[in-house]
């Protein structure tokens, strides 16, 4: 048995998954794409079944390929069961995408989640009512605590179980509309009657998001399996871009006149009159099932009107940055004994391969910050497509690349992937404390924080110029403050720390070793000596060249590395706080490591991160070199 | 397909006053334009209000049945509202 599930972003979905699932999951790749979806098996109530979570939807009308794919998943119909998360407090936009699951005719259960949020807006929903008016089960949840996540899955199975069981109605539109529907479908259906004789089905299964990417003959299969003719006129005539690209000529001609009737009849195209059609029933649906109170005062509308305030805002932010940046700074102090303590025995039992405790302290420190970076950005509410690769390029850039592909234009991407691989990630943060922050003060390090944030929003500013977007701008949710659950906390901590441990210390005893292998054959000199003219521009000793290299790897190795080069843990006693300074600054921005490389090459493609790559290089040196300029000033 | 685009609405979004209660009036823009606004709930006929206006030109915060969207200038100057109340 295989259970689905889907929903807005925002809506919850992956706390379900990760409630039952989440220990054993897979992630998989949907076939020829990067969109990922997660899988595991679930065991509830002794019933086990495998669990998909999909990427969040707003709409089944795709533009993005992770809408695509999603969508693709759906018509697949390789799922028992579908369940529908919503965020209750918003209600009446979220079942608009619940008309359209409908559509698809198959079983279906909508999750009613964040029950708390809604009774907090003042509403009352009837569930009863609702599930009468759809014609589906209806659950309530409030799964961040953990209720009603037991009794969906339940629902869910017990769906299963009845099964054969009369699928849902799919949503009716007015009969002007209906019968234009119906109409298209008649032509689409496979042997429809209106189509060309000896007109090859599979034409029409490109229709299909993924189709676009996989072999032509894997939709023809599906298109055997299941196909529906009104839901396949449905996104025929609300223009999705990927179906009309690729429909075949007959169905195209139909749509086309279909299309131009309906405008002329209802004045408006035919996917405005669908979405107007879906919404306006919302609205009513709505209206019959919600009764809304008076909503209680909210200690969030405070919050938002002093963050967004439009001059206490720019100063709570500031605020909130030192706040962060001397607590990182003090509790590392505390902690730094006892970390040291257990890294010493970590390093005791490594056969003592490695010395630069600094290092190790730094490190430690650089995990629990990409954490800490992670959720106070959260609770700031920066959500929203475009900003999210962004911000999770503060813990680590790889997966910010990676998710830059919900953003529909290679334009986005594009400029997605380069911002998010310029904010300093925690290996780059690692490597300003751990140089400016532990020789020359916290208020050091966050000026370059500060710096690189400015060079964030004039790189911004530059690439919106010279590639200029072709979307209208910005729009995007702005979800309410949630506080995270202590398990999501945990949870997440440990996959940073098991990731840093399972990856950095062998690449770490690797490049100590490759270290002293270069310096046994006496190679560094020539490396270095190569690498002299750059080091000789930004100012800085030529031993340092080596550990440039080195940095490409992994951005922490350079700080090991420089240890290692320099024959010191006492770094400011080879170098002036202005080199610690420019070194800093050039690591942070020459390139990105090896593996956001690879997964750039992944979404973008080489050109592309070749040209990123050159970018970042010439930017790096300009930096250095300013601070060059400036940086005698001050020290 | 008559066009919607060539109307010139009299108030678009972003000029419009914040906290004042509006209603979308018409959505100037292509199929692309319409479909975001409408995933994101929003639709002509919609009363919605401005909660924040970011200095700047920068982005405005609408809301709309306790639906918070953050929209940028350029988008906000393709809806045009008439004021309710």
């Amino acid at each position: 048995m295989r259970i689905a599930l889907v929903g807005q972003p925002n809506s919850g979905k992956s706390t379900f998954f990760n409630a039952v699932a989440g220990y054993r999951s897979l992630t998989s790749n949907f076939a020829g794409t990067t969109v990922e979806y997660t899988r595991g098996r679930a065991r509830v109530n002794g019933d086990v079944f495998e669990l998909v979570d999909m990427p969040g939807l707003y709409s089944l009308t795709s533009t993005s390929p992770a809408e695509a794919c999603t969508r693709e998943f759906l018509l697949e119909h390789d799922w028992d069961v579908l369940i529908h998360i919503v965020d209750a407090s918003q209600l009446a936009r979220s079942l608009t995408l619940t008309l359209e699951l409908l559509d698809l005719e198959a079983p279906l259960l909508l999750c009613l989640n964040m029950m708390d949020e809604a009774t907090r807006k003042g509403m009352t929903i009837d569930s009863a009512a609702l599930s009468n008016e759809l014609g589906v089960p209806v659950v309530e949840a409030i799964a961040a605590r953990g209720q009603g996540i037991v009794e969906t899955f339940r629902a869910a199975i017990k769906m299963h179980r009845q099964a054969p069981s009369t699928p849902p109605r799919p949503f009716l539109y007015a009969p002007e509309i209906e019968n234009a529907v119906q109409e298209l479908a008649e032509v689409v259906r496979p042997g429809g009657s209106q189509r060309a004789a000896g007109a090859p089905e599979s034409r029409i299964s490109p229709g299909r998001g993924v189709a676009v990417i996989s072999p032509p003959i894997a939709g023809a299969q599906r298109l055997a399996r299941f196909f529906n003719p009104r839901f396949e006129a449905l996104q025929l005539l609300q223009g999705d871009p990927i179906q009309l690209a690729l429909r075949d000529p007959v169905a195209a001609q139909a749509t086309e006149n279909i299309a131009a009737q309906i405008t002329q009849r209802l004045n408006h195209p035919p996917d405005v009159a669908l979405s107007s059609a879906r919404h306006a029933a919302c609205l009513n649906l709505f209206e019959r099932v919600v009764r809304v109170t008076k909503p209680k005062a909210d200690w969030r509308e405070q919050v938002d009107r002093l963050l967004m305030h439009p001059l206490w805002g720019y100063v709570f932010l500031a605020a909130i940055f030192v706040g962060f940046f001397r607590l990182v700074f003090d509790v590392g102090k505390l902690g730094e004994g006892r970390i040291l303590a257990l890294f010493e025995q970590l390093i005791a039992i490594l056969g003592q391969a490695m010395d630069p405790q600094g290092a190790w302290f730094a490190l430690a420190q650089g995990a629990l910050l990409g954490y800490l970076m992670d959720a106070v950005m959260h609770r700031l509410g920066l959500h929203g497509t475009a900003t999210i690769p962004v911000l999770l390029g503060y813990g680590c850039s790889v997966p910010a690349v990676m998710a830059t592909r919900i953003l529909p234009s290679r334009r986005d991407r594009f400029v997605a992937a380069l911002l998010a691989v310029l904010v300093p990630c925690s290996a780059r943060m690692t490597v300003i404390f751990a140089l400016v922050g532990f020789y020359l003060g916290a208020y050091w390090a966050l000026a370059i924080y500060v710096l690189n944030l400015g060079v964030v929003a004039l790189a911004g500013n530059v690439l919106a110029k010279i590639w200029p977007e072709i979307a209208p701008g910005m729009l995007m949710e702005v979800p309410p403050y949630r506080r995270p659950s202590p398990r999501v906390v945990l949870l997440k901590t440990w996959w940073r720390l098991r990731e840093f441990v399972v990856i950095a210390i062998p690449l770490l005893v690797v490049g100590s070793a490759v270290l002293g292998l270069v310096e046994f054959f006496g190679w560094q000199n020539a490396i270095n000596a190569a690498l002299s003219p750059l080091t000789a521009l930004l100012g800085l000793p030529a031993a340092v060249g080596l550990t440039l290299i080195f940095g490409v790897l992994r951005k922490e190795l350079s700080l090991l590395m420089l240890m290692q080069a320099l024959g010191t843990t006492q770094v400011n006693s080879v170098m002036s706080a202005a080199q610690i300074v420019i070194f800093t600054l050039f690591v942070t921005f020459y390139l990105p490591c090896l593996a956001t490389l690879a997964s750039m090459v992944r979404e973008l493609g080489r050109k592309l991160t070749v040209a990123a790559a050159s970018a970042l290089l010439v930017m790096a040196v300009a930096i250095s070199l300013a601070a060059r300029g400036v940086l005698h000033l001050f020290l | 397909m008559p066009s919607i685009a060539g109307l010139d609405p009299a108030v678009n979004l972003y000029q419009a006053k914040p906290h004042s209660l509006l209603r979308i009036s018409l959505i100037s823009g292509g199929w692309g334009v319409r479909r975001n606004l409408n995933q994101m709930g929003l639709h002509v006929g919609d009363e919605v209000s401005i909660i924040h206006k970011a200095p700047f030109g920068g982005p405005l915060v609408i809301e709309s049945r306790g639906n918070r969207v953050a929209i940028g200038q350029q988008l906000a100057q393709k809806i045009g509202v008439e004021v309710v109340k």
